[in-house]
């Protein structure tokens, strides 16, 4: 799938740029279809890939945006703990509502930039932004919604959503971005830098997204390779991700190397037990596991895989490895896993290739205890900032009750500790800040997914019970089946009813013996699809 | 049989090129009219043997398709197959419909372009023309999942009761350790396509001789004209070849075994080709009418061994109406046997499908259902505090 590729934001601007390297020299991805988008331009000295022309600058000329001077380059990255000093200074200062603003006001320029961009030469646009960041969060969602009205094309987003130890205005600019983008994008795929950003740099974050996406979407464009039975078409994976919400990638990779007995089989052998062509079956079973270890791998953002709605597999790598039966055990296997039957699975066969790779795309995954997470740590901040607004507003007034004063004080202090909280993690123990800062809340946040968890129980249990409705006419009159279920096409909505009915008339007119109708009609499974608005049925 | 052959999908394209390849290795001539339809313009590049001119791109103005499938979903199959169907129809228009006697749909049912392009090309055949039109149809095999089963569920309530008869495939059967995926595919459109055109060629007179017991194109029409599911069966042995000094020694010690073969090994011939894997697994004798076929030289098959063959046939597949003849290959190196097993009605792979069709379906209503709430209650506190930006 072609990718129109618009970086935003600091951590935007960066990833575009590595992306953009990755997809080589041939923009298997974006056709050159590239933008990168800030309201600093200090990133943009980092670009390596990147043309100039395609960097553009806004809110440059806005009152309250700070421009630093020029030649503040630390060297390092600008997103870790300096990020918020860095976000505090230059552009807008970490803030989405300046940065949405800051979007509207230059809205001219951006629609002058986005003239750039083909958007008949991609199948897709991908807006990528660091959502923690004010440029990140503000600019695209005002992007996303330009985008979305002047672009027939589906319109993703890629978020890098901010780890536990960066501050709690970052959680919150994400919060609200995951809520602002979700309902207008076609897809948005969260990267968690909580479990990602686990070194000094954000290099190997970006360059295990890079690797992530460039064999997700690349799949299929690459030039050269043979051609392959099951070919990831661009719709396999807009389809995938056309059910919206946020979706994540599984990606694994073996080397061909690798001693394919493990000491189970050699036991297995040495007991007999194995009595199949030895190397077939490992074959086999290499390529069934590697699969299942894409959907247990790293997750770009970890979740509970059983709630995916749509899934997508690719396996790519030289076409004598990859196994028909690993593959449709490996492809039956994730159907079991993420309970949907909504799974493309497509090969990519390549020659050339030292190690074989299985892609996943599990799409619209509903149980995400990391945006729940964030959202506490948001509603917290943004209770802090009103509380402390309103406690400036009242020392002004001089005409506090006591009550209130009360109420001021036990809240700041809750306040307070978060600022302690983050200035500690500063040191040391990142990782554990968001567990700790869980357990501070009042809500445990295992009862929310429980709480989540029912809820969906109890739709789920609605639908079953549409479901069994809906099955109710097959074992009544064929009338109510025909009329429930059949199209307004009379002539096939007839003969549906019929073979389902009246076999023997139905045989009469189009010289079918029962049987034959019979052995192809399921009365559960209605409309043919050639049928008139069978179409309408299940398409929404 | 003279056939006009048409593809549609990935599936039903690799199937008419293997058809087209499998004629010209062994001198047939039953393919007289190709085409193949794809809604993906990468796909359309693997045929060797099908000409360019004869391969059809549709949706590609097609807002969901732009030439790039339909990601599997056999609804926007149909609906871009709709929306083509001027497009279909000239192309059609090349097709000198007097010169064939029927017309062949070939198309893999779990994909989204077989299962919803292929019924609605097959209406535009039958309103077209009054030729018989033969469905050729993949089933997806258990491992390919739920979606495929739906897909080919219902794709297959369309085919059945639009075409003149639904020869079926399937995957299931032919799926064997140790094959890659591109082998695994290859190998089961070679075999499908040896057992079709093995017997639709019969009766071809296509410079081959008339055989004293030849098998005619109104015969095999005869017998796929009770409309339903069928399947076929095929066997072959391989002949020795009177070339070589190997082959010569052995035949003079061989004496004249290799000239002829007695009745015994045809009938046995016949019976392996029942017993052996059948395009789709049934109960033989739920078959409404039966075929064989034998091909291969004149003077291998003697009338008594097809007779006898003919009266093992009637006795398994429990009906009288089995017609047996050969299709003469004078130069083959091979004796086939296909039988044609004419609406089947015991075939256990399309029970499985549909269950596998209707858990399918519930699975995806269910998540249909929930899927905007669920979506919502993830992006949104439980208090609703947090505004979108914009």
């Amino acid at each position: 799938m072609k990718l129109a590729l618009l970086g935003v934001g600091n951590a935007g601007v960066r990833l575009v740029d590595r992306l953009h390297g990755a997809e080589g020299p041939t923009h298997l991805l974006s056709n050159g279809n590239v933008l990168a988008v800030n309201t600093t331009p200090t990133t943009f000295d980092a670009v390596e890939h990147i043309d100039e022309s395609r960097q553009v600058l806004i809110g440059d000329t806005h009152p309250e945006v700070y421009q630093p001077e020029p030649a503040v380059d630390d060297g390092t990255d600008a997103d870790r703990s300096e990020a918020d000093v860095v976000d505090r200074r230059e552009g807008v200062a970490g803030d989405p509502e300046l940065g949405a603003a800051v979007a509207r006001e230059d809205l001219p320029e951006l629609r002058r930039a986005l003239d750039d961009i083909d958007d008949t030469e991609v199948d897709a646009a991908m807006i990528v932004a660091g959502l923690g960041g004010g440029t990140g969060c503000g600019v695209s969602s005002v992007l996303l919604e330009e985008l979305a009205s002047i672009y027939e094309i589906p319109i993703y987003v890629l978020g890098v959503l901010p780890s536990a130890d960066e501050s709690d205005q970052r959680a919150w600019s994400a919060a609200r971005a995951i809520r602002t983008l979700v309902p207008m994008a076609d897809g948005v795929l969260p990267v968690d830098n909580e479990v990602w950003h686990t070194d000094e740099t954000y290099e190997a974050v970006n360059e295990a997204v890079a690797t992530r996406i460039v064999s997700l979407f690349g799949a299929g464009e690459r030039e050269g390779l043979p051609l392959s039975e099951l070919r990831m078409d661009p719709n396999d994976i807009s389809r995938t991700l056309a059910v919206g919400g946020l979706s994540t990638i599984g990606y694994v990779q073996t080397e061909l190397s690798i001693e394919p007995d493990g000491w189970l089989d050699k036991l297995r052998k040495l007991l007999g037990v194995t009595n199949h062509e030895p190397e077939a079956q490992t074959d086999a079973t290499t390529i069934k596991k590697l699969v299942e270890r894409a959907v247990d791998s790293k997750l770009t953002l970890p979740c509970e895989i059983s709630t995916a709605d749509r899934v997508l597999l690719i396996l790519s790598g030289p076409p004598r490895e990859l196994s028909r039966k690993g593959f449709e055990t490996g492809r039956s296997l994730l159907e079991d896993k993420t309970g949907t039957v909504e799974i493309l699975a497509g090969d990519e066969p390549d020659t050339e290739a030292t190690a074989v790779t299985a892609t996943v795309l599990l799409s619209n995954v509903t149980d995400v205890p990391r945006i729940e997470q964030l959202q506490q740590r948001a509603l917290a901040f943004q209770t802090g900032q009103t509380v402390a607004a309103s406690a400036d507003q009242s020392t002004a007034d001089a005409a506090v009750s006591d009550e209130q004063s009360a109420e001021n004080k036990a809240t700041s202090t809750v306040d307070g500790e978060h600022e302690t909280a983050n200035s500690d993690d500063t040191d040391e123990e990142l990782d554990e800040h968001g567990f700790r800062f869980s357990e501070k809340e009042p809500v445990d946040p295992i009862d929310l997914i429980t709480e989540a968890e029912s809820t969906a129980d109890d739709s789920v249990d609605e639908s079953d019970d549409s479901v069994d409705s809906s099955e109710e006419p097959v074992d009544g009159s064929g009338e109510s089946v025909g009329s429930s279920e059949e199209p307004s096409d009379g002539e096939t909505g007839e003969t549906g009813e019929r073979a389902e009915n009246e076999p023997s008339d139905k045989s009469e007119e189009t010289e079918t013996p029962d049987d034959a109708s019979d052995s192809a009609d399921d009365p559960n499974i209605k409309d043919p699809f050639a049928d008139g608005t069978a179409t309408d049925d299940t398409a929404q | 049989m003279k056939l006009a052959t048409i593809g549609v999908g990935n599936a039903g394209s690799k199937l008419i090129d293997r058809m087209l390849e499998f004629e010209q290795q062994t001198g047939r001539d039953l393919c007289r009219h190709v085409l193949v339809i794809n809604t993906a313009r990468t796909d359309l590049a693997k045929p060797k043997y099908v000409p360019k001119d004869r391969r059809v791109l549709i949706g590609d103005t097609h807002q969901k398709a732009k030439g790039h499938g339909v990601g599997g979903d056999g609804e926007v199959g149909a609906e871009v197959a709709k929306n083509d169907i001027d497009e279909i129809r000239r192309v059609f228009d090349d097709v000198e419909i007097h010169e064939v006697d029927a017309i062949l749909v070939a198309a893999g049912l779990g994909g989204g372009t077989g299962s919803g392009a292929g019924p609605v090309v097959i209406d535009e055949l039958q309103k077209m023309y009054d030729e018989p039109i033969y469905g050729l149809g993949v089933l997806p095999g258990e491992y390919e999942g739920g979606r495929p089963a739906l897909n080919a569920a219902r794709s297959l309530q369309s085919f059945v009761t639009k075409v003149d008869n639904f020869i079926a495939f399937d995957n299931d059967a032919w799926r064997s350790r140790g094959q890659t995926v591109e082998e695994g595919y290859e190998e089961m459109n070679r075999e499908l396509a040896t057992r079709i055109v093995t017997l639709l060629a019969a009766g071809e007179v296509d410079g081959s001789e008339v055989g004293e017991n030849a098998m005619d194109s109104s015969d095999i029409m005869r017998t796929l004209d009770t409309g339903g599911v069928s399947s076929i069966g095929y066997a072959s042995t391989d002949l020795e070849k009177a070339d070589g000094l190997l082959s010569k020694y052995k035949s003079k010690n061989k004496d004249d075994e290799v000239n002829s073969m007695d009745a015994a090994k045809i009938k046995g011939l016949v019976r392996r080709a029942v017993n052996s894997r059948l395009t789709i697994p049934c109960e033989v004798s739920s078959a409404d009418r039966a075929l064989i076929v034998f091909a291969g030289p004149s003077s291998m098959i003697s009338r008594k061994g097809i007779e006898s063959s003919r009266e093992w046939l009637e006795q398994e597949a429990d009906t009288v109406e089995v017609l047996a003849g050969d299709d003469p290959r004078e130069s083959s190196d091979t004796l086939a046997a296909v039988v044609l097993l004419s609406n089947v009605t015991d075939a256990p792979r399309i029970k499985e499908i549909q269950n596998q069709a209707v858990d399918a379906q519930n699975k995806i209503r269910e998540l249909d259902a929930v899927r905007q709430e669920e979506i919502t209650s993830l992006i949104t506190d439980d208090d609703n505090e947090l505004d979108p930006i914009v």
